[in-house]
């Protein structure tokens, strides 16, 4: 395996990590220990309805742990569109769970800006190994 | 001297496009920060103004039809909507200044889960009793939920027979600070409500509740006026929400005071809430 292919499994067993963590505390009723006051307030964004998927019982944290598993096991394989598409998913979902935050309920929640950077990183790792596989033989 | 063929190199890879391997994730770093500052904007631009409060008179009037709801609208909605967050605790008995059995509540006046929690406590405690000084607030504009129409504990006076009430708003609705608790309060806090989750209630050191009851999005876009109208209909969402919550705060206070109040907890309604308090 490459560096970057080290590097993203590792950022995705990170993100699997925060996603079981947000989803037991979700379960078990329990918010997580970060500011509650001022711009900063896991409580507000993890009892909103915004932390559910579609208004079932299942948090939003659990799609997580989906997206993080799949790009584990996806990094161990070698680069493909597989990756840049699901990297699109991942950060097209970040760009509205941040604007859920901070326009519809004006806060934001510490753990899940850890799992937002996570996704982001991976996204980061995807672009920059790209180029390197858009190559000829000579 | 006859031309050497050269020898064949092993192929090389090569890239096709000259484009360094850092624009397109430095790209997405500067759309990202496009994005979020233009959340920020949107969000600065949306945020609604508090709404205009009530006149002195209007106030007293809210207050009355809040704290007048009759019996029958209590057992009709029972727990309705409400989330049941109050969990028993031990400890030395809590009472006030009058010796009564105390209930304490610590909260804020910015927070927004606060606001929601006052109505269906100020609702529960005025049928054991009566509040003069209430004011009118709403929670921070720039929080969760931003504006909940409330009342404010902070120069409001509760008398009754059957009980004591300490309240301590920390902050006002612009983080200032506005109220300590005593020591002892500080460690009411402390020991019951250790994730600092606010507001927090303490039914005589009996049961404890922390946060709100309800989502304060229930009563999201209305004035003072319109949520106390919205109480009057037992089957509106409001009410549901709101009396569900003061009924089990009534439950708790009737279990923590021996049902003294017996108008209010001889209810079969209030009754079967006191068994699901443990």
């Amino acid at each position: 395996m490459s560096r970057p292919q080290i590097v993203a499994v590792l950022v995705s067993l990170a993100g699997i990590a925060v996603s079981i963590y947000l989803t037991l505390l979700h379960y078990a009723g329990v918010v997580p220990g970060c500011p509650v006051t001022g711009p900063m307030n896991c409580e507000a964004v993890l009892s909103s309805p915004y932390a559910l998927i579609a208004g079932l019982p299942v948090p939003t944290s659990a799609a997580g742990i989906v997206w993080f598993g799949v790009s584990a096991v996806l990094w161990l394989r070698p680069l493909s569109w597989i990756h840049l598409a699901w990297s699109a998913v991942g950060l097209a979902t970040v760009v509205y769970l941040v604007f859920v935050e901070i326009v519809r309920l004006g806060v934001v929640c510490l753990w899940c800006s850890a799992a937002h950077v996570l996704v982001i990183a991976i996204v980061l790792i995807t672009l920059t190994v790209w180029p390197a596989r858009d190559t000829v033989k000579e | 001297m006859g031309a050497r063929r050269p020898a064949r190199r092993a192929p090389v890879r090569k890239p096709v496009a000259g484009t360094p391997p850092w624009v397109m994730p430095a790209a997405v770093v500067a759309g990202l920060a496009l994005l979020i500052g233009a959340f920020l904007i949107i969000r600065w631009y949306t945020t609604p103004l508090p709404p205009t409060p009530p006149s002195k008179d209007s106030t007293a009037q809210i207050v009355s039809t809040i704290t007048a709801l009759p019996a029958s609208e209590f057992d009709t909605v029972g727990q309705g909507t409400a989330n049941n967050l109050v969990k028993p605790i031990s400890g030395q008995a809590l009472t006030g200044s009058t010796g009564k059995p105390e209930v304490f509540y610590y909260g804020a006046e910015f927070c927004p889960y606060c606001a929601a929690q006052r109505w269906p406590l100020i609702i529960a405690l005025g049928r054991f009793g009566t509040f003069t000084g209430l004011q009118t607030t709403t929670s921070s504009s720039n929080d969760v939920y931003p504006n909940t129409v409330t009342f404010t504990f902070r120069n409001a006076t509760y008398t009754s027979q059957y009980l004591d009430f300490r309240a301590v708003e920390t902050t006002d609705r612009d983080q200032n600070p506005l109220q300590s608790p005593s020591p002892s309060e500080q460690q009411l806090v402390n020991s019951y409500d250790s994730g600092g989750t606010i507001p927090f209630i303490d039914v005589a050191n009996r049961y404890a509740a922390s946060g709100a009851m309800y989502t304060p999005d229930t009563i999201g876009g209305m004035s003072w006026l319109a949520v106390a109208d919205s109480l009057k209909q037992p089957d509106s969402t409001q009410a549901r929400a709101i009396i569900g919550s003061a009924n089990l705060i009534t439950a708790a206070v009737c279990k923590a005071t021996g049902d003294k109040q017996a108008e209010v907890c001889s209810s079969a309604m209030i009754q079967g809430l006191e068994k699901n308090l443990k």
